[in-house]
């Protein structure tokens, strides 16, 4: 009994310690010269400017990496082939890159006058770094291991045999897909767009690499933050961190309403 | 229809799985692969529905030839040990699913669930999700949804395998019923001879990738071809050398040529049968199945002498 108690005191003291407090205190500056005050800052052109593209970066990059990641994990999971283990671990190189170091990857491959393809680009009016595909592209980097991660091992689970029993029962490849796999294993998927969604949302170092950082033209909510600080701007950065936490806490809270309702079928 | 195997092999790696499998299903029977695990008998199954490819060889489906046809396209019931049940449709869905897939009206597609729903026995449960079902309700209601498409032919894979006794002989008698009923071709796959000889008309015997003999239950009892379905189709003692069936032995209690003395070590009651263990001089020991009657008839004890008479046996499998 005592050893219990002591447990969850280590596990909630560790949790409030590093992010309970540091969370609260956001939250608490935010507003330390009022409720007005906060909401000026965050509706300013800048800011709305700010909000509206990392709207665009989480739905550009959520549905790619959600469809893209259902493919990978199935091709991971399903299909024996050369490279498949290198397939996998490749996935996970978001995940052990430092994003600063992605930034600098993308300008290497689209950079205007030594990248890649930069110059091909720039011959034919495209411009991706400075501009929203770079950012668009960097924060597709960084979300794209989490809907493969959490689809990988519910598939694993779910086996073949439902799948071979439609087959059998005059499904075709596709039908079987939608009708069979994609509802098994939805719940992988659902919580792989969550974490991807609060990725996207609170993406900052290869977004800031490749972005320019222009005020009001490439400038996403986390960047809003940081040129907020820097210009000692508290209220505006803190109300604008404030945002970004309650659109991460809404996606969590979307998905745990919705999961207990159909857990029993 | 009927299925005929015409000499199917199938390798897994080093392992093979099917030696020149040739085999003939008759129109409306129902067949048996009977086997130990590992004998090959579910990759013949699975080789008749598509599920996998033969490496050479073909499979005939009344009479066309199906080998190249994918699985969604050879119009086959499939049954798995398992139930593969779609977790998040109704029972009702479940069962539905073919006929949804060919796109039938709705009303027809109602009808003929609530038809096999009967049949299985299963009205009533048609709003549940397959996990409000016992395991014995799920492979019913597997069965209902492979037979919805009117199959040509209806094939399981150990479909009571994962059942407890119990449910698992209910199960036997009713797929008996059942199939005189629907009469559809069935297949269906098991290691266990008791569950083969009571339910089906036809038995293939696979060991090894090697069918050991086709035959009726009865033909494979008393005319077993070799050691190998012997054994594996019934209880056998051995005696002077000779495999035989322990109730092929008569026990006398006066010596006669032909019929080696034994002592009686051990009288087992076994209800209605009774087991009468012996040893022979030469340390050699066998055993003798017999009824209550004779025994009391016989008034045989524990250390008694008798004689052991094999009885006349046509073709006698030498061990």
């Amino acid at each position: 009994m005592k050893s219990r108690l002591t447990l969850r005191f280590i596990a909630l003291g560790y949790l409030t310690l590093l992010l309970g407090i540091p969370v609260a205190l956001v939250f608490i500056n935010a507003f330390q010269d009022g409720v007005g005050a906060a909401w000026d800052a965050v509706t300013t052109p800048e800011a709305q400017h700010a909000f509206w593209l990392t709207f665009i970066m989480v739905a550009v990059a959520v549905p790619l990496n959600t469809v893209f990641g259902v493919l990978c994990a199935l091709a991971i999971v399903r299909q024996r082939f050369r490279g498949r283990a290198i397939l996998n671990a490749m996935v996970d190189l978001p995940f052990a890159v430092s994003p600063v170091v992605v930034g600098l990857a993308l300008l290497l491959v689209y950079g205007r006058r030594d990248g890649w393809v930069g110059e091909w680009l720039a011959e034919n009016g495209i411009q991706v770094i400075f501009s929203t595909p770079g950012m668009i592209l960097a924060t597709m980097f960084v979300s794209l291991p989490f809907v493969v991660r959490e689809v990988i091992p519910v598939l694993r689970e779910i086996g073949t045999e439902q799948e071979q029993a439609a087959a059998t029962l005059g499904s075709g490849g596709l039908q079987t897909f939608f009708r069979i796999t994609l509802p098994a294993i939805r719940w992988g998927v659902a919580y792989g767009v969550v974490l991807t969604t609060a990725r996207a949302l609170g993406e900052f170092g290869a977004v800031s690499v490749v972005s320019g950082k222009l005020s009001g033209r490439t400038e996403t909510a986390t960047l809003f933050v940081e040129n907020r600080f820097q210009r000692f701007d508290e209220t505006g950065a803190y109300a604008a961190s404030v945002v970004l936490a309650l659109l991460a806490f809404a996606t969590l809270l979307a998905m745990n309403l919705i999961k207990p309702k159909e857990a029993q079928g | 229809m009927s299925i005929v195997v015409d000499s199917v092999s199938k390798r897994f790696g080093d392992f093979v799985a099917l030696d020149d499998v040739s085999l003939n299903v008759r129109d409306g029977s129902l067949t048996a692969l009977l086997g130990p695990s590992g004998g090959g008998k579910s990759t013949l199954l699975r080789v008749i529905a598509g599920l996998e490819h033969p490496d050479s060889g073909r499979v005939l489906i009344a009479g066309e030839d199906a080998t190249p046809t994918p699985p969604q396209r050879r119009n086959v019931g499939f049954v798995f040990q398992h139930y593969a049940a779609f977790k998040h449709m109704t029972v009702a869905k479940n069962v539905a699913f073919g006929l949804t897939i060919r796109k039938r009206p709705k009303d027809e597609i109602e009808a003929r669930v609530d038809e096999l729903l009967k049949l299985v026995h299963l009205d009533g449960f048609a709003h549940r999700y397959p996990s409000q079902l016992s395991g014995g309700q799920r492979q019913r209601m597997a069965l209902a949804r492979a037979l919805a498409v009117q199959p040509r032919v209806l094939l399981l894979d150990e479909p009571f395998g994962a059942l407890d006794a119990t449910v698992r002989k209910e199960l036997r008698a009713w797929l008996r019923r059942l199939h005189d009923e629907v009469h559809v071709t069935t297949v269906f796959v098991t290691h266990d001879q008791e569950e083969a000889m009571e339910v089906a008309e036809q038995i293939v015997v696979l060991n090894h990738g090697d069918v050991e003999q086709i035959g009726s239950p009865r033909d494979l009892y008393e005319n077993p071809s070799n050691e190998f379905v012997m054994r594996f189709v019934g209880p056998v003692s051995e005696l002077r050398g000779r495999w035989i069936r322990p109730h092929d032995v008569e026990i006398l209690l006066e010596p006669m040529d032909g019929a080696p003395e034994a002592m009686i070590d051990r009288i087992v009651h076994l209800g209605f049968e009774v087991r009468v263990e012996l040893s022979l001089g030469d340390g050699e020991s066998t055993w003798v199945q017999t009824t209550r009657g004779q025994l009391e008839q016989l008034e045989l004890t524990e250390g008694q002498i008798v004689w052991l008479r094999p009885e006349a046996d046509p073709e006698p499998v030498s061990a």
